[in-house]
């Protein structure tokens, strides 16, 4: 079959393919040829500067993670016809990262450099003497983050990227969970305390975006969440530099332990901290206005639920384990 | 057609405007509400599972009780019980938390309550010609921006993988009631509320981001069918604009303001007055098209 391939190219190093030039080439490929297919026959046949990463050839290194036809995917695992009825492929680079030249991304700015800071590496409570043996079940939760193969496409879909390049990101927060959640891993509680720090779980959204970005379906925000649940039972509610992340929790969860149901208002403030008068102060004219509104119900006379009781009971057998 | 019907904490607090719209136009469509009370928080997502879990197996157990679906006004909500429900269709963990926590008041979960979001509902109980016949007012000439924000698309295996028509409803709703679409890229994007206490600055630009985007792309108003995207969307939209330096003014309505506008209710009757964004330029435009 005869494909057409669009793909971007860029020599600079700016980010994601806006501006940068295209060049369109014509090839005859197999009927069941990949996206990768294309591209090493273009390099190989017509233009041996077109710069893209490849590997395994077979889904498992995450090199090839490029957008094509408007979406990040793994080119060598990706048939034409799959995504194409008139053979016509388009082919930029993953906007998570920015580009070394055309498709091919400098994941050591961006991606690397996230992936050191969750260090990476297993930290063992004691040198073993022999090989640490586990019961197959022990491993299941943290096998399925070792499927990861650094393609940062859960990076290209997330929401807070997008607005904060700093953020940690799905791809090395899943990272710190394969090894905060290994049983041989001795520094759990200390990474769920780095995790918590700014920029790490308690800035994800919980869009979910990433999950469906994952080829190794991973699923990297129910990671985020199980880490923030941990966090929160272990009583790590948030990093030192962002306490408010913690009086959030505290007082939702005072809210609904005593009433069964949630005191936006005294959330908002409590939130801020009553010794923050800054951040009080921050708060006041939307809350004018939500008042005047009748939006911001008076806060602490928040009346129970029936069956409040049954909630605090909840609350109390749920935190006693 | 009968629903348990959970309306959820910011329905009742921080937009009680939602709460009385959802009935009225409920009460006129014939879907019968049966409000569940005695029911605590599904935990939003802030609340731990290990906590949630045992809240939301024991409104879903009330429900099953009674033998109806439950329905919601929230995504937010409808996306944290689904989650639960999911994990609790494993008999194991559903049987340990009815030991521990509901049978101590007579309540046993099954595992066979249904959560269906309003909109949910109109689509694939109530039906799309059935909705029509309710119109009185064609929205005729307004642009809409659909917001659907995360939990009434994703985690896509729970919410669309057997239901691929969720993706699209609000856009089909839109156009059954007569106004038109706006397209922009942010609809089902992330409204950025779950963020605001850890990072101000991120939450505000993605609300500032999605409501800007819909109104330089001409759209009269944004609709949602998550309140806690409205608290960003519309309540820090003026400090959304602030610190990305715009003026926005786009009025956000809730999913059951724009159904019940269509159905012949009037702004005042909906509460549109209680927005902070200013809803009088979107009345004046609804005048003018009548
Ligand atoms: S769930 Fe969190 S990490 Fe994942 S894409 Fe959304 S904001 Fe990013
Ligand atoms: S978690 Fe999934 S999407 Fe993210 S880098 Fe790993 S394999 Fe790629």
């Amino acid at each position: 079959m005869q494909v057409t391939f669009n793909v971007s190219r860029s020599a600079a190093a700016g980010n994601g393919a806006a501006g940068a030039a295209v060049s369109t080439y014509e090839v005859e490929l197999a009927e069941a040829a990949t996206v990768l297919d294309g591209l090493l026959k273009i390099r190989d046949e017509q233009d041996g500067s077109l710069a893209f990463r490849s590997s395994c050839d077979r889904g498992l290194c995450g090199g090839c993670a490029m957008r094509i036809n408007k979406k990040g995917r793994l080119a060598c695992v990706l048939p034409v016809r799959s995504i194409s009825k008139n053979n016509i492929v388009n082919v930029e680079p993953v906007r998570c990262a920015p580009v070394a030249q055309d498709v091919r991304l400098d994941m050591e700015r961006f991606h690397w450099r996230k992936m050191k800071k969750v260090q990476p590496w297993l930290s063992p409570r004691q040198t073993p003497s022999r090989e640490h043996l586990l019961r197959d079940e022990e491993l299941e939760e943290t096998r399925a983050a070792m499927r990861c193969n650094n393609c940062g496409l859960c990076d290209e879909g997330c929401t807070v990227i997008v607005v904060d390049s700093e953020f940690l990101g799905p791809a090395a927060l899943t990272k710190g969970f394969r090894f905060a959640s290994d049983p041989r891993d001795g520094a759990r509680l200390q990474r769920l305390r780095q995790l918590s720090e700014p920029g790490g779980v308690w800035d994800c959204t919980h869009c979910f975006e990433a999950n469906g970005h994952c080829p190794q379906n991973i699923a990297p925000t129910d990671r985020i969440f199980q880490m923030r649940d941990e966090a929160i039972l272990n009583g790590i509610k948030s990093g030192i530099t962002n306490p408010k992340v913690a009086r959030h929790y505290d007082s939702f969860a005072k809210s609904v332990r005593q009433s069964g149901w949630l005191d936006e208002t005294r959330l908002a403030i409590e939130s801020e901290g009553y010794g923050n008068l800054k951040g009080l102060l921050k708060l006041l004219p939307t809350a004018i206005k939500a008042m005047k509104r009748g939006k911001a119900p008076l806060p602490y006379l928040h009346a129970k639920r029936p069956g409040a009781e049954h909630i605090t009971r909840i609350f109390e057998k749920a935190e006693e384990k | 057609m009968q629903y348990a019907f959970y309306p959820g904490c910011v329905s009742k607090g921080g937009c009680p405007e939602l709460y009385p719209a959802a009935l009225k136009v409920c009460e006129r469509l014939g879907i019968d509400l049966v409000e569940m009370t005695d029911v605590g928080c599904t935990g939003a997502g802030v609340l731990p599972a290990e906590i949630s879990d045992p809240i939301n197996a024991r409104t879903f157990a009330q429900a099953e009780a009674q033998g109806l679906p439950i329905m919601t006004i929230c995504s937010t909500c409808t996306g944290v019980m689904t989650q639960a429900n999911a994990r609790l269709q494993e008999e194991r963990y559903r049987e340990a938390i009815n030991a521990e926590h509901l049978a101590e008041e007579g309540l046993r979960y099954r595992g066979a309550t249904k959560v269906k979001h309003l909109l949910w509902v109109l689509f694939e109980d109530y039906g799309l010609e059935k909705l029509k016949e309710h119109l009185t007012t064609s929205l005729e000439g307004l642009r809409v921006a659909p917001f659907y924000g995360c939990y009434i698309r994703r985690p896509s295996d729970l919410i669309t993988k057997d239901f691929k028509g969720r993706k699209e409803y609000l856009d089909e709703l839109i156009e059954a009631l007569g106004a038109e679409v706006t397209e922009y890229s942010g609809k089902g994007k992330c409204c950025g509320f779950p963020i605001l206490t850890s990072n101000e600055r991120n939450s505000l630009a993605m609300a500032g981001n999605h409501t800007h985007e819909a109104k330089s792309k001409g759209a009269d108003c944004m609709v949602t069918p998550c309140p806690l995207c409205h608290l960003n969307l519309d309540g820090n939209q003026d400090r959304a604009g602030a610190q990305k330096g715009v003026e926005i003014d786009l009025p956000v309505l809730h999913l059951p303001q724009l159904l019940g506008l269509a159905m012949g209710f009037s702004p005042d009757e909906l509460q549109l007055q209680r927005h902070l964004v200013d809803t009088r330029p979107l009345r004046e435009k609804m005048s003018v098209l009548a």
